[in-house]
């Protein structure tokens, strides 16, 4: 059992490497394709709020794996030349997507969690509705939108597993070749996956919890 | 016009018009059984957690926490591949079982902790109250806490089963046939991506706007009887 466990772990560390890549690069633009969602929600114009709206209500309404596949195999089928992916930016694609209804949420629930007398202050002493966003409103939002960030990055982990199906060579497909190489050990295999899986997620879900003690809660339901 | 029939040719779905039915039928059965799995485990792991028994409630919280830190995928492996094998019936869990099992362990932990949110929401005073006109625990649960919690945790977990229903489509992996499996039975047969998931993801639209309809109507509904 040792000796198994000695044999595949440095393989598995490889696919830790790739998780951990690709929900990197996937904080990064969900973060701030979702940013920009959210704050052009809080403009209340209407045909932007219709438009964001079914964006966000048919992420939502359909699983992932869809997002995936339809990104990875179903716009190759359009013939346009720049839509034919690699496996890895289709990835980071689908979860980038995926990830910003999530953010635009946090973010929207974050502004209107600002009580409006700050922005209305901001505007009578002269400032734009933008310099009121970026000066008063955004940086108290901002405080509040941390500890919501932790649950979301897990959300990514979590969903980086789903993207072994077109073939990148993360952690759970780390898992599956070595099960080949190992059959009879699936229960230690998966096992170890899966405890790193808890040793990524884990910390991040305790640090949200401590950010929320420092910087306070929201409501993100509404 | 040409090019939206080579895009998505409705003539193939309508070919496959019996199997995406039949995977809708399974979706929406699997969903309900590892539904009720879920609520059931999740009440008594609120139960547990709120316990003021240190065994009780550790567990409950680690069961929690190890279900939220890992992804619903590696849950399926687990207990499908893993744990399936392993001699309990006497012989090994099909993968319907073992989908629908990893299914419930995963929704039960998040809704034990909608449920367990529903049961604390209730003001002490509401207690206090009940216990000052002389109401027994179990009165007071009845007649008092409960019917406020569960008037308040409906909408969430409605929609916590809509997430349910979307992550039923990760048992496909395991071998189940049911909307995902449909259209990966279609692309299979036809080499026709968008025929198989753009109508499965139709049907899961679908699904989810109920699912959104009802929890709103609950909201309504409940809403106002709860506060």
């Amino acid at each position: 059992m040792i000796d198994v466990i000695w044999a595949t772990l440095p393989f598995l560390f490889v696919g830790l490497w790739m998780t951990f890549k690709i929900s990197i690069v996937t904080i990064f633009f969900g973060s701030i394709l979702g940013a920009a969602i959210g704050l052009l929600r809080t403009m209340n114009v209407l045909a932007v709020n219709l438009i964001l709206g079914a964006y966000i209500h048919t992420l939502r309404g359909t699983p992932f794996l869809i997002h995936l596949y339809i990104v990875y195999f179903i716009l190759p089928t359009t013939g346009i030349s720049w839509l034919q992916l690699e496996a890895f930016p289709a990835a980071v694609i689908a979860l980038s997507m995926y990830t910003s209804t999530y953010v635009a949420e946090i973010v929207r629930a974050a502004i209107q969690a600002v009580p409006r007398g700050q922005s209305e202050a901001a505007r009578s002493v002269g400032m734009t509705a933008l310099q009121a966003m970026w000066y008063v409103v955004l940086p108290q939002a901002a405080k509040l939108m941390i500890p919501p960030m932790g649950g979301i990055y897990v959300i990514i982990i979590k969903g980086t597993s789903i993207v072994s199906v077109i073939g990148i060579a993360e952690l759970v497909r780390a898992g599956e070749h070595a099960t080949q190489r190992h059959p009879r050990e699936l229960m230690l295999i998966y096992g170890m996956v899966a405890l790193m899986y808890f040793a990524y997620c884990y910390p991040v879900l305790r640090l949200a919890r401590w950010a929320e003690g420092k910087f306070g809660t929201m409501d993100t339901t509404g | 016009m040409d090019w939206l029939a080579g895009f998505y040719n409705y003539r193939i779905v309508i070919q496959y018009l019996p199997e995406f039915g039949y995977g809708l039928w399974a979706t929406i059965w699997i969903s309900a059984i590892s539904m009720v799995l879920a609520l059931s485990l999740g009440t008594v792991v609120a139960i547990m957690r709120m316990s003021p028994n240190p065994f009780l409630w550790r567990i409950a919280a680690g069961y929690v926490q190890a279900i939220r830190s890992t992804p619903l995928l590696v849950q399926i492996y687990v207990i499908y591949f893993a744990l399936g094998p392993l001699p309990l019936l006497g012989r090994r869990l099909d993968e319907l079982e073992g989908g629908i099992l990893a299914l419930g362990l995963n929704a039960g932990a998040f809704m034990s902790e909608i449920i367990r949110a529903g049961i604390e929401s209730v003001e002490k005073g509401q207690i206090e109250g009940a216990q000052s006109v002389g109401m027994t625990y179990l009165q007071r649960m009845r007649y008092v806490v409960l019917p406020q919690a569960i008037a308040r945790v409906i909408p969430p977990l409605l929609g916590q089963t809509a997430v349910l229903i979307k992550d039923s489509s990760l048992v496909s992996f395991i071998g189940v046939f049911e909307l995902f499996g449909a259209g990966l039975f279609v692309y299979s047969e036809r080499l026709k991506p968008n025929e198989g998931y753009l109508t499965v993801a139709a049907c899961y639209l679908v699904i989810y706007f109920v699912m959104m309809h009802l929890a709103n109507f609950a909201q309504r509904r409940l809403g106002g009887a709860g506060q």
